[in-house]
């Protein structure tokens, strides 16, 4: 027999699960978007605009089945952990949505150099890697699989200070594409630093186990 | 933590209603001055285990107990133990209040006293006084001492057995589900003079509240059948249970 607060727990992953997939969405868009040099603004914004609505949906909810049910364990876990990831899927739209805005003041990559374009591309795909084993391991709650965001983490950071300290040797005057690629760098390890906690939250809701993984 | 923090160390305790047995190898540490709930599905042990913490559950014939329970340090199942002597140390309380029917709301707190021996009413007055307002129930009945217990509401009723237990000065307080057959506001006034009971008393409830156990214990032990599941610091047992049957039972997935 199922209980009264399995309907509004399942409502509540299908809602988590949907955004997970359009914060993916999002993301993708608008690096794509950055580095082919194709306009997805408009697009990126009216979905980065309902992350944000579907993140207070969740909170709301999450907040309804605390009054009714006084949920506990593997339950009350489950609801600070969604509160949280929907969280982090709002600020992946968020920081998409600020790429996009680079891209639109500042141009995409696909004018810049190699030695630009290569480092910058590679570290968006594994971001784009990031953000989508986020939301896999949030579906099936594995927590394996989240751990492993840590290691992708530590490579992001790496792809990070190395292109900085680049850009310092190599660029000591300024033009659109450093000032741009700064700037998309940085979001880019924001939003690797969200991924992993997504990862720390479907850890904990998982096993209980508090853990780091920046 | 040293061993006089525990007012009960409790080794292999096992229990039989004749032959069939309701308690098997407990083991378990109770803190002083603090509230430990005892939460289980019903005939799980709950009751049984706690009458075994005042020898109450071998008044019922055919009944057994083998193990150690030791209160404050001394085993109250020794040969020379005095069971009369352990209860006047804890006070019980149970599902349904039971005021004496035919005493008034004075008399019922200082029964046990005179039933010692006190007679001086001055020291009577001050006991019933101190008594009743650490059950929180002076403001509402100081008016009205004598008239009968029977005449409170359950809620008050349930006050007053608490009261008529700390006239007696006892060191630990047993509930055997107290509140269960309370409304929600007497509910919640019982757990706010439980909570504070805590400051001085070690508090033992037994619930299948378990929302009641979250709210008011600083230590919750499940058991299942007659066994000792999980024991442990309420908010890890409530969220981040170490046994799966724990997880079951208090997320409802069985019981």
């Amino acid at each position: 027999m199922s209980r009264l607060i399995d309907t509004g727990l399942e409502r509540l992953a299908n809602l988590v699960y949907r955004m997970g997939e359009l914060a993916h969405e999002t993301v993708s868009m608008s690096l794509e978007g950055y580095i082919e040099g194709t306009n997805a603004y408009e697009q990126v914004q009216d979905r980065s605009g309902t992350l944000i609505m579907m993140a207070s949906e969740v909170e709301d909810k999450a907040f309804e089945i605390m009054a009714r049910f006084q949920p506990v364990a593997s339950d009350l876990r489950i609801l600070k952990s969604y509160t949280k990831i929907a969280y982090d899927f709002e600020r992946y739209g968020r920081y998409a949505l600020d790429v996009s805005q680079v891209q639109n003041r500042l141009g995409g990559l696909e004018q810049c150099e190699s030695w630009i374009y290569e480092p910058v591309t590679k570290m968006s795909k594994e971001v784009m890697s990031m953000v989508r084993t986020s939301v896999e391991s949030l579906k099936s709650h594995d927590a394996k699989l989240a751990k492993s965001l840590s290691e992708t983490e530590n490579r992001v950071d790496g792809m990070y200070f190395e292109y900085l300290d680049r850009l310092v040797e190599r660029a000591p005057a300024t033009n659109k594409c450093t000032i741009s690629t700064v700037l998309v760098v940085r979001y880019l390890e924001r939003i690797a630093d969200h991924a992993t906690y997504i990862g720390e939250s479907i850890v904990y809701l998982a096993t209980g186990e508090r853990v780091t993984l920046r | 933590m040293t061993r006089m923090s525990y007012k009960f160390e409790i080794e292999n305790l096992n229990a039989w209603f004749g032959s069939k047995q309701a308690l098997s190898n407990i083991n378990i540490k109770i803190k002083e001055k603090a509230v430990t709930a005892v939460i289980g599905p019903s005939g799980c042990g709950k009751t049984t285990f706690i009458r075994c913490l005042n020898r109450m559950h071998e008044i019922v014939p055919g009944t057994r107990v083998s193990g150690k329970v030791l209160f404050g340090g001394t085993d109250i199942y020794a040969e020379d133990a005095d069971p009369v002597q352990i209860r006047r140390k804890m006070g019980m309380v149970f599902q349904k209040p039971n005021p004496f029917p035919m005493m008034s709301i004075y008399d019922n707190v200082a029964a046990g006293l005179k039933l010692n021996g006190v007679r001086d009413k001055k020291r009577l007055d001050e006991v019933v006084e101190h008594s009743l307002r650490m059950a929180i129930l002076w403001d509402e009945v100081k008016d009205d001492l004598n008239k009968s217990g029977a005449s409170l509401s359950g809620g008050q009723q349930q006050r007053l057995c608490i009261a008529r237990a700390l006239a007696v000065e006892p060191e630990v307080m047993l509930m055997d589900e107290p509140a269960s057959a309370l409304d929600p506001i007497a509910t919640g006034k019982l757990e706010v003079l439980i909570r504070m009971l805590a400051n001085d008393y070690t508090v033992v409830i037994v619930t299948h509240n378990m929302q009641q156990a979250a709210r008011l214990s600083d230590f919750t032990a499940f058991l299942y059948l007659g066994e000792l599941i999980e024991y442990g610091p309420t908010k890890d047992l409530f969220e981040n249970p170490k046994n799966e049957l724990t997880e079951k039972y208090i997320t409802g997935q069985f019981g």
